[in-house]
């Protein structure tokens, strides 16, 4: 059985605390009982939209101390948030390069780590290396736990909910290399919306992007705000109860971009705080007070009321 | 006579209004190989299609195009860049559909490498730093928050926990080694 | 191993073998004859000169063991060049020539001819590489350039000395050729070399020869329909006393050299019997099978037998057996009752025919780039959204909508129509990064067909550049814009949106030269889609082992001097197949083809290069390894006094020497790249780095890590 590291990132434990409740529950042993641990020396993955973007030695030094931690522990690192999930990607990617892989590793040494990958095979005497493996919450759920596994434990099948999926750019295209969905007809949150009983609504321009990324929120946040109207306009015409989504930066720009132009608002949740509640867990134990749109329509609407 | 101007150059030149001939002084010669040098593909390639503004979430709103950026690149015509290297959102797209396989997303980072060692450094970027080097992440730790994750019976924040202040010094290390605080600046934060 | 004595007149230049050696005398002792070498040094005017100092060379050459003359020349291919060599070996005797130029691929022939006519033998000639793989490649490093050069004329020094002569054979040339494809090149390639009065066999793939050019409308620029300028030519193939046209079959292997290449084809069972078809239809009219006729691209029906089309040739009906309900559950036979001449026949099997040739004519021609599944286009999703030859067959007076311009999805003639370039083309991200040349052309010619048929419809053109370079491209260009008013949109496509109520389609596009972002409505868009490497191309890729250059085209020997000529001998290219090309060019190249093939098959003999692989009988054992290791089974394995040997044949062999190092016993050697000629070059230039390297204890310490 796969071992998990917790990755839970900055966002989710300062802002959306609800999110960690409900993955840790969605993995715990009420849940699918993986096997997954916390290391609490993780820091930031660091943000890409701050420090890939303005230092990348710094950013590839801070991400693979990050790695190493997985690494001594020999666990995959499994990320709630499509912002970790493009940084600790695509640092892997860069420190394949044995440059890179250099002057990283002489500096950590100050810190007393190295960088040296996970062993994937044995070629004779050798041990061939592969790097630290970073896994979405959403590929460990399509892949390890799979479809079947989550549609036996829907004990409360959302059935009269209208779920409008959010990818987020990143969760398409987390580096040149590597996607774990086509990035032109992704599937695999509908396909979890589904097996959770309710239904996944087609939207127009269903793959655009939030508006919130590299740094745009942070630096000119009425622009953010105009392309998150656009969509969610296009999400409310579509008719939908809830916006779900894999990355809870996507979901802090959804969640706080409403409040400048709507007053009700569409509510935006998790995809496993969307599973939880499929699988049991009371909604009203999910930290939704702490987001700006409030849920209550939606848990109206599961009541049936 | 400006309208004209903005009809037919299109908004996003109004600079180019301004310097009516762009001389040689404005080039910015081997511009191109800098880009290369600071992690971007080779925009000497680009075929100035416009699939990638045409994807862009943000050149739907404002003037900003994409493609116009890559030709300023080309052209070396680096001051133009300046300011419009902020507001790419890093989704990509333009890279998914480029038929040149250049990665225009990865340019704009590759530009805002380049204004970040002549200074034009956005406050957020200072921000998010400072918050990374005091609790070792970027977003500052909220109290009502942490009101909210006991009473959903959530350990506290690791980074409230005494261990954390270890891998604060490592992170303070790290930043250090590479002189980003100078970079930046944001000396006065760092510690040890 | 001995060096052989050369012819009589050299000999007598032996006695002068000391001179001009001096301190060198020791290594030249250790070969076993030292046979006098001229060494000729090209400056190729400022290729190698300006790069390589070749008096340098020449002065480290004149030292060389065994050189006694040593020579520069402006340009050595030129006649003058040319003459200097020849005088040079009659006035001081010269044994063995080396001509430090070019790649041995363009001139290494010229040069043969050049040592043959000073009376040498010409295969006691070593090229060296001075160009490509010296001056081109180490512009930047002017003095180790030329330190490689003296190198590399070391080494062809060296090898030089141990050349021995090898007499070409001459072998009689099959009088007929095949072409592989039957569209518009093959058509043509066929019935030039027919009219020259050589025996042609076509062998097409397809029911109907006709190619691709039949499937079109009209043609660019001058607006001739093209079935009706290509029906004549397919008839006449089919009845040229000196053509066998093979239609609906494959070719299965191909084996020999040139001259003498045995061809097996695979003839498909058609279920119908050629010699008593009539091609009156009267079986399709009775056949209650319906399926979309491919021919029309999906747009039109046909039954489960079925011409492709009216003007197929030969007008013979083929059973699509796949659709077909007899072939399916036994029954029906609803055809077999029609036919009157009796000519359907269930039991028809495959028909294997053997050929023999003396050339091959490959024109496998194109298929069409499939846009991909939810892709921008949208061509998978809206039926609105068509491709360029799709609109070819909905113009075209004999295609499904008898030449109704029609959307599919409502049958009503669109008012605004979007055609998008570049789709398939000029796309690294899809591996094809090359230009199709016909889509920029096609699009133009079909927006004024268009504006003919409805001349109330509103054309744009999404275009990256628009390419109108061939004889009266521009003129058309300039055409439409000025008769027609079409639109030309520089930008490509970013988005297209469907109304899902009016079937028509909003595309997104920045307009560059505006630097603005547009959408516009249109009712039908036609995708410019471009050309690629066909599947024909593909499988007869698998039976002969023709290089493809980096588009995945079949690569001709030599892109400006060699265009039709394929890297093996006798084989060559013609239209599509080589890369993308509108119809002139097609023909002209299958032209050219003919004309190349046909000069081979008058000749009546070939000379075959004597670089082929030789068993030392003695030390061989008979394993047969060679024999497995072979891809042209070249050698055998027969019985003799002393045991089983094995024997290369010289017209199989095409020297590329995988025997060699497979060989066990070391019993095969490489004519021309013997052990010891090519330890004699390896020798040389380990023993020279360490002399042109060593001026300092250090260059030298380094050169022996190396």
């Amino acid at each position: 059985m796969t071992q998990y590291a917790y990755f839970f990132g900055c966002v989710i434990p300062n802002r959306y605390p609800g999110i960690e409740y409900a993955v840790r529950w969605v993995c715990g042993s009420d849940g699918f009982n993986l096997d997954v641990e916390d290391i609490e020396e993780f820091s930031c993955c660091p943000v890409p939209g701050i420090f890939y973007s303005s230092d990348k030695r710094t950013w590839l030094l801070i991400a693979a101390r990050n790695l190493t931690l997985a690494q001594n522990e020999r666990r995959e690192i499994l990320t709630v948030c499509n912002g970790c999930l493009t940084s600790l990607l695509k640092a892997t990617e860069n420190l394949a390069d044995p440059k890179n892989l250099g002057r990283v590793n002489r500096v950590l040494s100050q810190i007393g780590r190295k960088y040296i990958g996970i062993p994937t095979k044995t070629e004779g005497r050798r041990r061939v290396m592969g790097p630290v493996k970073v896994r979405h919450y959403v590929d460990v759920m399509i892949n390890d736990v799979g479809l079947e596994t989550i549609a036996e434990r829907t004990r409360k099948p959302l059935s009269n909910v209208r779920a409008a999926v959010h990818y987020g750019c990143h969760y398409l295209r987390p580096t040149e290399k590597q996607t774990i969905d086509d990035p032109n007809d992704p599937v695999n949150i509908d396909l979890i919306i589904e097996k959770c009983g309710a239904t996944s609504i087609e939207y127009e321009d269903k793959l655009d992007c939030c508006g919130a990324g590299g740094g745009v929120r942070s630096h000119v946040v009425e622009l953010a705000n105009s392309i998150t109207e656009d969509k969610c306009r296009k999400i409310a015409d579509a008719g939908a109860d809830c916006i779900v989504t894999g990355c809870p930066f996507c979901l802090l720009q959804f969640d706080n971009a409403q409040k400048s132009f709507t007053k009700e608002g569409i509510p935006v949740m998790h995809i496993s705080q969307f599973q939880a509640i499929a699988m049991g867990v009371d909604p009203n134990s999910l930290g939704f007070d702490t987001h700006h749109v409030s849920v209550h329509s939606f848990i109206r609407k599961l009541r049936g009321t | 006579m400006g309208e004209v101007e903005k009809t037919f150059i299109g908004g996003l030149h109004e600079k180019l209004a301004e310097d009516k001939i762009i001389d040689e002084s404005h080039l910015e010669p081997n511009f191109a190989k800098e880009i290369v040098k600071h992690g971007g593909k080779d925009v000497m390639t680009c075929l100035q299609c416009g699939n990638c503004t045409g994807v862009c979430p943000i050149s739907l709103k404002i003037d900003y195009k994409t493609r116009s950026i890559i030709k300023f690149c080309q052209f070396g015509l680096k001051k133009f860049t300046l300011e419009m290297r902020w507001v790419c959102a890093t989704c990509y797209r333009c890279y998914e559909y480029c038929p040149a396989d250049i990665n225009p997303a990865e340019v704009m980072i590759a530009l805002r490498h380049m204004a970040i060692k002549e200074g034009v450094i956005p406050p957020f970027i200072k921000l998010a730093a400072t918050n990374l080097v005091e609790y070792g992440q970027s977003v500052k730790p909220d109290s009502e928050i942490e009101r909210v994750r006991r009473e959903l019976d959530l350990e506290d924040m690791p980074s409230r926990t005494r261990g954390y202040a270890k891998v604060v010094r490592e992170i303070n290390l790290l930043v250090r080694s590479t002189g980003y605080d100078r970079l930046i600046g944001i000396e006065s934060e760092v510690r040890g | 191993m001995p060096v052989l004595a050369w012819s009589d007149d050299v000999n007598s230049y032996e006695s002068l073998g000391e001179n001009g050696v001096g301190e060198t005398a020791r290594e030249v002792n250790s070969i076993s004859s030292n046979p006098r070498i001229g060494v000729f040094i090209c400056h190729c005017g400022s290729n190698i000169a300006g790069t390589v100092n070749p008096s340098k060379v020449r002065e480290a050459a004149e030292k060389l063991p065994g050189v006694v003359t040593a020579k520069e020349n402006k340009y050595t291919c030129s006649d003058l060049g040319q003459d200097e060599i020849i005088s040079a070996i009659k006035q001081n005797g010269v044994e063995r020539v080396v001509i430090a130029a070019c790649s041995p691929r363009m001139h290494e022939p010229t040069f043969r001819n050049c040592v043959k006519q000073a009376g040498l033998n010409p295969y006691l000639l070593q090229m060296v590489n001075l160009r490509e793989q010296c001056s081109w490649v180490h512009s930047r490093e002017k003095d180790k350039a030329t330190e490689k050069a003296i190198g590399l004329v070391r080494m062809g020094v060296a090898k030089a000395a141990r050349l021995e002569p090898l007499e070409a054979r001459e072998v009689p040339v099959e009088q007929s050729s095949l072409v592989i494809g039957g569209g518009v090149a093959g058509i043509q390639a066929a019935l030039d070399l027919a009219e020259m009065g050589f025996k042609v066999y076509v062998v097409e793939s397809e029911p109907s020869i006709g190619g691709r050019m039949a499937q079109l409308d009209k043609t660019f620029p001058t607006g001739d329909c093209a079935i009706c300028i290509l029906a004549p030519k397919m008839v006449e193939l089919s009845r040229h006393p000196n053509i066998t046209l093979l239609s609906y079959s494959e070719v299965e292997e191909i084996h020999g050299f040139i001259g003498n290449y045995n061809v097996k084809v695979r003839k498909k069972a058609r279920y119908v019997d050629e010699s008593k078809c009539v091609g009156c239809g009267v079986c399709a009219d009775a056949c209650p099978v319906k399926v979309d006729n491919k021919f029309d691209l999906g747009f039109g029906k046909r039954k489960a037998i079925y011409v492709p089309f009216p003007q197929a040739v030969p007008l013979k009906y083929t059973i699509d057996r796949e659709n077909c309900i007899h072939f399916k559950t036994g029954k029906c036979g609803a055809c077999v009752k029609a036919c009157s001449n009796d000519a359907i026949d269930y039991e028809i099997v495959d028909d294997e025919i053997e050929l023999k040739v003396g050339t091959i004519i490959c024109a496998t021609g194109f298929d069409i780039y499939v846009p991909k599944k939810r892709d921008v286009y949208r061509y998978w999703e809206s039926r609105n959204v068509i491709t360029g030859l799709e609109l070819e067959r909905l113009i075209n007076a004999s295609g499904p909508t008898g030449g109704n311009f029609i959307r599919p999805s409502d049958g009503k003639p669109p008012k605004r129509v979007a055609f998008i370039q570049c789709v398939g083309s000029r796309n690294r991200k899809l591996g094809s990064a090359y230009c199709s040349r016909v889509c920029c052309m096609y699009t133009i010619k079909n927006a004024q067909i268009i504006k003919e048929h409805q001349p109330d419809t509103d054309i744009a053109v999404y275009y990256n550049d628009i390419r109108a370079f061939g004889k009266g491209f521009e003129e058309l260009y300039h055409r439409v814009r000025e008769e027609y008013g079409i639109e030309f949109i520089r930008g490509r496509p970013a988005k297209l949106s469907e109304n899902p109520e009016t079937g028509s389609i909003t595309i997104r596009a920045e307009e560059t030269l505006l630097s603005k972002i547009t959408e516009r409505e249109f009712d039908l868009i036609v995708l410019a889609t471009g050309l690629k490497p066909s599947e024909g191309s593909k499988r007869i890729g698998k039976v002969l082992p023709l290089s493809l250059s980096s588009d995945g085209f079949f690569q001709e020997a030599h892109p400006k001097l060699r265009p039709v000529d394929t890297a093996i001998d006798g084989i060559y290219l013609a239209g599509c197949a080589q890369g993308p090309k509108d119809i002139p060019d097609s023909v002209a190249q299958a032209k050219a083809a003919a004309a190349s093939a046909a000069a081979i098959m008058a000749g009546k003999q070939v000379r075959i290069e004597p670089l082929t692989a030789i068993v030392d009988e003695e030390l061989c054992v008979g394993c047969g390894l060679c024999v497995e290791m072979c891809p042209y089974g070249a050698p055998e394995v027969h019985e003799s006094e002393t045991g089983s040997k094995a024997k290369i044949v010289e017209a199989l062999c095409h020297g590329c020497g995988t025997c060699v190092p497979a060989c066990p016993q070391k019993a095969i050697a490489a004519n021309q790249f013997t052990d010891e000629q090519i330890t004699s070059e390896i020798a040389s230039a380990l023993g020279g780095v360490g002399r042109a390297a060593g001026k300092t204890k250090k260059d030298a310490n380094r050169a022996e890590g190396a």
